[in-house]
Order: structure tokens, then C-alpha cells, then sequence
């Protein structure tokens, strides 16, 4: 019996390892690679050894995608970003608050809306959202990387849950005092929703930050690439340049990691809806 | 008036940018544009788009690779999620570590992971060729192959997938009393019964919500054919939402374009509501609590 427990132990340990393996990778060896020269990387692969999952000691490669306009999209994915997570917290939250304080006409329906249209995925609506912003004359502007992307259901399900928990009391008192409904929502209500403010923000970071379809289509012009769509574009102008191909990507996917990893708890309850212990 | 104010930034975003499209996207699938004399001219011509699509061997194709797609990667992403996630709960000393690095996926954007697995897949100097060289495999073709293409594309979005949907299912896990199972093994039930009568209808909520969410986010999934494939080789992986994007953007031919989406959503909507309307109504049958 003891036996045969001790080998279900070193099943489950060979099942994770060989699982591991493959998750990890393509994270270690792009990264080892972004730190080598293309001669190099080619010749660790023809035959394969060891030495193709070593990292290198160059940084020729990350100086060269910043030569090639990688920092202009790198500032346009920050702009882009930081924008949409203080837009939408802050529209997104006070939807919220209406939906969590006030009994109004058709708010069922309204609500029922708002839950529909996080059913709808963005790749989905994109070309005629594209059509659309043609028509109004956002087409290639910041306006239509950011305006449409704000408004987001999830988000304000997430606020409208915390909003609903916060004690009538407290509202009430605050309002017999002589503050304004704004006052408690911007004063009482706000500064409570700290959790959630950091998991709904840390969503919409992470959603631009990631965003690929939508600014290849609505934002052509090259001034206004995004971090993933300059990716995109190494990835075919660049076809044979492996290291830069590498590099590019080692930056992309750093930031949101380093982000996701500190904020774990909040980021999984954002999502998942689950309180995390 | 003063909840309407409240609301009314999120709810504009949220028809003009999310629920108002949807119509554009159908109003525009009625309308042909014909670009004859340099001049753009606009003409509504009802079903025609339809018509055409319908009499189009390239559409059926693509309907075809759809569905296969559909069939194949939701309930593989799933079960192998549900699978990890189960062999996550086990207690060890290295489980914290294990886990995250299990979740690394989740912080890489679907173009970085197509790229990155593109390099690894190159069938002249990729690192899995050189791997599988080891064992005295032969060198595959992989995303240049007819018969290939696809397979590669549903191991990339599933490698990004399982860690994404697992987060779903391990949070699901997680919030299951433990009391249950300690019920459960005070009746003497084994690891099989206690998964059969404890776990899974517990689950059943968030397992129901993965599906429909994955099934949701693949039939839109055309990062990789955008970045990788372009839908090719011969079709191969040119799926509906490609086929689409493609009539749009490089053939400027957008009544055909929008005709597909719409043809899309409307499948996309009738596969959910049978997966909510079959799914759910097991549900109340094995209720526990």
C-alpha cells in the first residue's frame, strides 16, 4: 500500500515536470536567444545542443529594435494604456455606483445590456466598429484606440458587486451631513473600492497592453503602432532576424508578468470573480 | 435624473461601441459597393452578399475548418484545464512555485506566444525540429503543411488557453467546502466517486461559464493566421473570422466581409444557447446542497 502511494507521488511529479517543460519553454528560450547574435542562435539549433538553452551576453539586439521605432510604440502602448485605465475606472465605477445605489426606470433592462455586451468579444464587433470609425472620422487617431475600449461590463459588474456590500448606513449618514451624491460616490464610495480598483485597473492595462487586432486596423499609420503591432510587423519585415524578433517580445511580455505577479490576488478576483484567501 | 447621470458615460461607450456595431455590421452585409469609375457607389442589394457566399466553394471551406476547429480545440482546452487543475490542488511543498509558473501564459499576449511559437515551429532551423531530432524523428513541415497547419495553431492557442481557463477552474475549485469531502470520505467514497459526486456538480457553474467563454473567444481566434499562416497553406487554416477580416482588408470587398461576421455571430449565439440550454438543465438534476 505504501508502495504504491510513494508511485502515484512520482507520477504526479513526472506529469507536472513534463508540463512545466512545455510551458516554460518558450519563455526561456526566447529570452536566452534575445541575448544572442543570429549566427549564434542559428548555430546553437544545426545540430541542437546544450548550449541553445544558455542565454547570451549581447545586448546588440535591444538596441537595434529601439533603432527600429520600437521606443515610439513602447510610449504609445504606455499613453494608450494609462489613459483607457483611468477613463474607464473612473466611467465604468460610477456606472457602477448607479447600478449598486438606485432603483431606476428600466434599470433591469439597462443592467441586462451591460451583461450582454461583455458576452460580445471585441474581435468580434471589430470591422464594423472599424466601418464606424471611418464614418465619424476617428479612423487612425488616438480617439479610436481609446474612446471605444472604455466602457466595459465586467468592470462595472465588479464595482456595482463591492458598491452593493458597503453599508446604507454610512451613505445615508453621509448624505443627512449635506453631501452631494457625487461627493459620496467620489469621498465614501471610492476611496473603499481600493481591491477592486486595483483588479479592474490591472484588466484594463492589461487588455491594451495586449490589444493586437483591433490597432492594426485602426490605427495603420506607424506613428500611432502599438507595442504588439510593432511585434507583428518584426515579425515580417524582420522575418530572419531572429534576435530582434526575440528581444522585441522579451520587453512586450515583461511588464504585464512583472504587473500580474504583484498583483496576483487582486487580478484573479478581478477575473474569476472569487474572493481569494 | 441623477442615477441617469451616473450612468451615462458607461452606457454610451457601451451601445455606441459594443451593441450598436453589432447592427452596422448586419446593415452593412446588405450593401453592395462598387468602386466603377473611380467613384465609390453604394448599393443595397438585400441578400445578394448571401447569395454569393452560399454559391462560394472558398465560404464552405471555411465553414468546414470552422467547425472542425470548434470541435476540436473547446473540448481539448478544456479537459486539459479541468485535468491541470485537478493535479494542482494536490498539496506540496513546491506547489506555490508550481502554480505560478503553470499561469505564466496568462501574462503573454496571444501575438508574442504566436511569434515566439512560430520561431520554435520553423520547420528549417526550429527549436522543436532540432528537439525531436533527438529521438531520430524526422524533421516536420508544421506551419507550412496542408495537413499541419491547423494542429500547430490549436497547440498554440491552447498553451496560452489551458493556463487561462484553468485560473477559472482552479478559483472554482478552491471555493468548494472542504467539508464535502471530508463527508464524502467518511462514507467511505474513493477518489473517483468523490470526483463523480463532490467535485463536478460543484464545478458545474464554472465549467459551464469556461465553455461558453472559450467557445466564445475561438471562434474569433485568428491572431496566429494573421501573424503566421494568412489562412494558408491551401485554406488550410483559413477559418470564418480570417476569411472575413480577409475579404475586408485586402479585397476591400466588405459586403462579403460583414456577410461572414454576421453569418458568424448568429452560429456563435446559436452554439452557446445549446450549450447553456443543454448543459444547465443536467444542472439541476444533480443538486447537492
Amino acid at each position: 500500500m505504501h508502495f504504491k502511494r510513494q508511485w502515484s507521488v512520482y507520477l504526479w511529479y513526472l506529469v507536472i515536470f513534463i508540463g512545466l517543460i512545455i510551458t516554460i519553454l518558450p519563455f526561456w528560450w526566447g529570452v536566452a536567444a534575445s541575448f544572442k547574435s543570429n549566427t549564434e542562435i542559428f548555430r546553437d539549433l544545426a545540430p541542437i545542443n546544450y548550449k541553445a538553452f544558455l542565454p547570451g551576453f549581447s545586448l546588440d539586439s535591444y538596441f537595434a529594435i529601439f533603432e527600429n521605432d520600437f521606443g515610439r510604440s513602447m510610449l504609445n502602448t504606455f499613453f494608450v494604456s494609462i489613459t483607457s485605465v483611468a477613463g474607464g475606472l473612473l466611467i465604468n465605477s460610477m456606472a457602477g455606483f448607479a447600478f449598486a445605489q438606485f432603483r431606476f426606470k428600466g434599470d433591469n433592462i439597462i443592467f441586462g445590456f451591460v451583461l450582454l455586451s461583455f458576452a460580445v468579444p471585441a474581435d468580434a464587433i471589430a470591422i464594423p466598429l472599424f466601418k464606424m470609425m471611418r464614418q465619424i472620422g476617428w479612423f487612425d487617431t488616438f480617439y479610436a484606440l481609446i474612446i471605444p475600449m472604455l466602457a466595459n461590463g465586467l468592470i462595472i459588474f465588479l464595482y456595482r458587486q463591492f458598491f452593493l456590500g458597503i453599508p446604507k448606513e454610512l451613505i445615508e449618514a453621509a448624505r443627512v451631513d449635506g453631501l452631494s451624491w457625487f461627493g459620496v460616490f467620489w469621498r465614501i464610495c471610492l476611496p473603499l473600492s481600493v481591491p477592486v480598483t486595483l483588479g479592474a485597473g490591472l484588466l484594463l492595462f492589461v487588455f491594451q497592453w495586449e490589444s493586437y487586432l483591433w490597432p492594426l486596423i485602426a490605427a495603420p499609420s506607424p506613428e500611432l503602432h502599438l507595442i504588439q503591432v510593432t511585434l507583428g510587423r518584426f515579425s515580417t519585415e524582420y522575418e530572419m532576424v531572429w534576435n530582434q524578433q526575440f528581444a522585441a517580445s522579451s520587453i512586450a511580455g515583461f511588464l504585464p508578468l512583472v504587473f500580474i505577479y504583484m498583483f496576483q490576488k487582486q487580478f484573479v478576483s478581478a477575473l474569476t470573480g472569487v474572493e481569494q484567501k | 435624473m441623477v442615477p441617469y447621470l451616473f450612468l451615462a458615460p458607461a452606457l454610451i461607450g457601451t451601445i455606441a461601441f459594443k451593441l450598436y456595431p453589432i447592427f452596422i455590421g448586419f446593415w452593412e452585409s446588405l450593401i453592395y459597393t462598387s468602386f466603377s469609375g473611380g467613384a465609390e457607389k453604394r448599393i443595397f442589394v438585400w441578400f445578394e452578399n448571401y447569395q454569393y457566399l452560399f454559391d462560394d466553394k472558398i465560404f464552405w471551406k471555411s465553414l468546414e475548418i470552422t467547425a472542425f476547429l470548434t470541435i476540436i480545440i473547446n473540448p481539448l482546452q478544456i479537459a486539459m484545464s479541468l485535468g491541470l487543475a485537478l493535479l494542482l490542488m494536490r498539496k506540496s511543498k513546491f506547489i506555490r512555485i508550481i502554480r505560478s509558473l503553470y499561469l505564466l501564459p496568462i501574462g503573454i499576449a496571444l501575438p508574442i506566444a504566436t511569434i515566439i511559437w512560430g520561431l520554435m515551429l520553423d520547420p528549417n532551423q526550429g527549436l522543436i525540429n532540432g528537439l525531436i531530432g533527438v529521438f531520430g524523428i524526422p524533421p516536420q513541415p508544421f506551419l507550412v503543411s496542408e495537413n499541419q497547419a491547423l494542429w500547430c495553431i490549436i497547440a498554440i492557442a491552447t498553451w496560452k488557453g489551458v493556463a487561462f481557463w484553468m485560473l477559472f477552474l482552479l478559483a472554482g475549485l478552491e471555493d468548494i467546502p472542504k467539508q464535502y469531502y471530508e463527508a464524502a470520505e467518511i462514507d467511505g467514497a474513493t477518489p473517483f466517486q468523490k470526483f463523480r459526486y463532490v467535485t463536478i456538480p460543484q464545478l458545474k457553474r464554472t465549467i459551464l461559464f469556461v465553455f461558453v467563454a472559450d467557445t466564445a473567444a475561438n471562434f474569433v481566434l485568428m491572431v496566429p493566421m494573421i501573424i503566421l499562416t494568412k489562412g494558408g497553406p491551401l485554406q488550410s487554416t483559413n477559418v470564418l473570422i480570417y476569411e472575413g477580416y480577409r475579404s475586408g482588408f485586402y479585397y476591400q470587398d466588405w459586403g462579403r466581409s460583414l456577410s461572414i461576421i454576421t453569418i458568424l455571430t448568429v452560429i456563435t449565439l446559436i452554439v452557446i444557447g445549446l450549450q447553456l440550454l443543454f448543459l444547465s438543465e443536467k444542472n439541476e438534476g444533480i443538486k447537492v446542497k
